[in-house]
């Protein structure tokens, strides 16, 4: 019965993609006056409880900040063990991938930056690499992570948001942390290279500042439209075939399914390398601009 | 696309994050890679530096091979005239040798004849007594007589 309630007043379809894009939040509650977690709709604990939508900023997506920090744990820490057993002589086959993934960022780094700096290469690598792997989540089934916001459930049982999403760049904060330091450094270099001055002389013209700040905001919003689209590609396809698996009862339905798929996770694949290579390309052409003599 | 506290926890991550590689990632990849490049450039040093001596150390066997080749050639020329020698001297000494052994025994023939016409003449000169006393029927005194003997013995 509680199930049924906190569905209502929403169509199953429109439930199942507000469903999907909901984090799992976990925040301050204006109307009960306390922290805790966020419920998907809900309507029986009006009083009490606050749905998603109803938190304000101080709530914490706790899906995007677990994924987020566990897969920069599993990627740099595969870094850091490759390099606790490295060799200096010939390199085993693991060495020589991660090799190869910092030649391939450290050259990119040497070809388009020309200032001196020492922070621009970790830089290109901590945001490559990170990126990276929140983006190869995507491929993960939209399906396989229901079951660990679904089981957690509060006293009565009703559970709270009832969906992980797994994937932390298709939330924009995750993004827009990245694009803040990227904006950081790139003011701080301005600043060190050609002195306060010269950073205030390029917003004589006022429009120069809206620049500098959509510049930092769209390298945020490129990463998280791209990954949020594909994201809701995954979704739509889902609902497409759940509905006719469901409408007909015809198992076969999951075989198209299965194909499209594949096809635009092949496809997306792409977008996936892509726009990690893009924010760290973009990055150190910004500094690097930063940097260069007027 | 709700913005909220999540950022800030990005925020720290991120630079958490970045902090770590610029501390220990960065750094120890970029040494191991210089090391690497390092020895890679004095392998390929070296190994110019081996051919180089390769070519040094061929070169060098090449003559060594000529010297000894000439100078066994000359070891074969002199035995050759050694050799030549030896048989000339072996030669000469044979045909001495033979000279030698040919006067010798043409000495001794020499010696035998003139032994064996001794004979032969003392011999003669008896049966020419014995025969001139037969001759004669009567003992011819051989003092008185050893004139004409003698003559005639020498005639012989």
């Amino acid at each position: 019965m509680a199930e049924k309630n906190l569905t209502e007043n929403l169509t199953p379809t429109a439930d199942y993609i507000s469903h999907h894009l909901t984090n799992l939040t976990y925040g301050w509650c204006e109307k009960s006056q306390t922290w805790g977690f966020a419920y998907h709709q809900q309507n029986i604990f009006k009083e009490t409880s606050c749905k998603v939508s109803e938190m304000g900023f101080w709530s914490f997506h706790l899906d995007t900040i677990f994924m987020s920090t566990f897969l920069g744990l599993i990627f740099f820490g595969f870094f850091g063990l490759v390099l606790m057993g490295a060799k200096k002589g010939v390199p085993g086959k693991v060495q020589n991938f991660a090799e190869f993934v910092f030649e391939f960022i450290s050259g990119a780094v040497k070809n388009n930056f020309h200032g001196t700096s020492k922070i621009i290469g970790p830089l290109a690598f901590a945001s490559c690499v990170w990126i990276l792997s929140w983006n190869l989540m995507d491929l993960l089934p939209v399906e396989m992570t229901n079951f660990f916001g679904a089981n957690l459930v509060n006293s009565e049982g009703i559970s709270y948001v009832g969906y992980f999403k797994v994937l932390p760049t298709a939330d924009v904060n995750a993004p827009l942390a990245l694009a803040l330091v990227v904006m950081f450094f790139v003011t701080y270099y301005t600043i060190a290279n050609h002195g306060l001055g010269g950073f205030l002389k390029e917003f004589i013209n006022p429009i120069e500042l809206v620049g500098y700040f959509s510049k930092h905001v769209a390298l945020a919003l490129r990463l998280y439209g791209n990954l949020f689209a594909g994201e809701m590609i995954f979704i739509l396809i889902g609902i497409m075939f759940g509905q006719f698996l469901m409408s007909f009862g015809q198992t076969l339905w999951f075989l198209p399914g299965l194909i499209m798929n594949l096809v635009w996770a092949l496809f997306h694949i792409l977008i996936i390398a892509l726009q990690a290579y893009i924010f760290m390309m973009l990055t150190i052409a910004y500094i690097n601009l930063a940097c260069a003599k007027h | 696309m709700n913005v909220n506290a999540t950022f800030f926890a990005e925020l720290i991550a991120f630079c958490l994050f970045i902090f770590i590689t610029y501390r220990y990632l960065w750094p120890s990849f970029s040494n191991i890679l210089e090391a690497r490049q390092e020895e890679i450039s004095e392998g390929l040093e070296a190994a110019s530096q081996s051919q180089r001596k390769l070519e040094e150390a061929n070169e060098e066997s090449r003559k060594l091979v000529e010297d000894a080749k000439s100078e066994a050639s000359s070891l074969i020329a002199q035995a050759g005239s050694r050799g030549d020698q030896i048989v000339d001297e072996a030669k000469t000494q044979a045909i001495e040798e033979q000279k030698k052994i040919k006067d010798s025994a043409e000495a001794d023939i020499e010696q035998n004849i003139t032994k064996a016409k001794e004979g032969l003449r003392e011999e003669v000169a008896a049966l020419v007594i014995a025969g001139a006393e037969q001759i004669l029927n009567k003992e011819v005194d051989e003092s008185s007589n050893k004139d004409i003997v003698d003559a005639l013995i020498k005639e012989l």
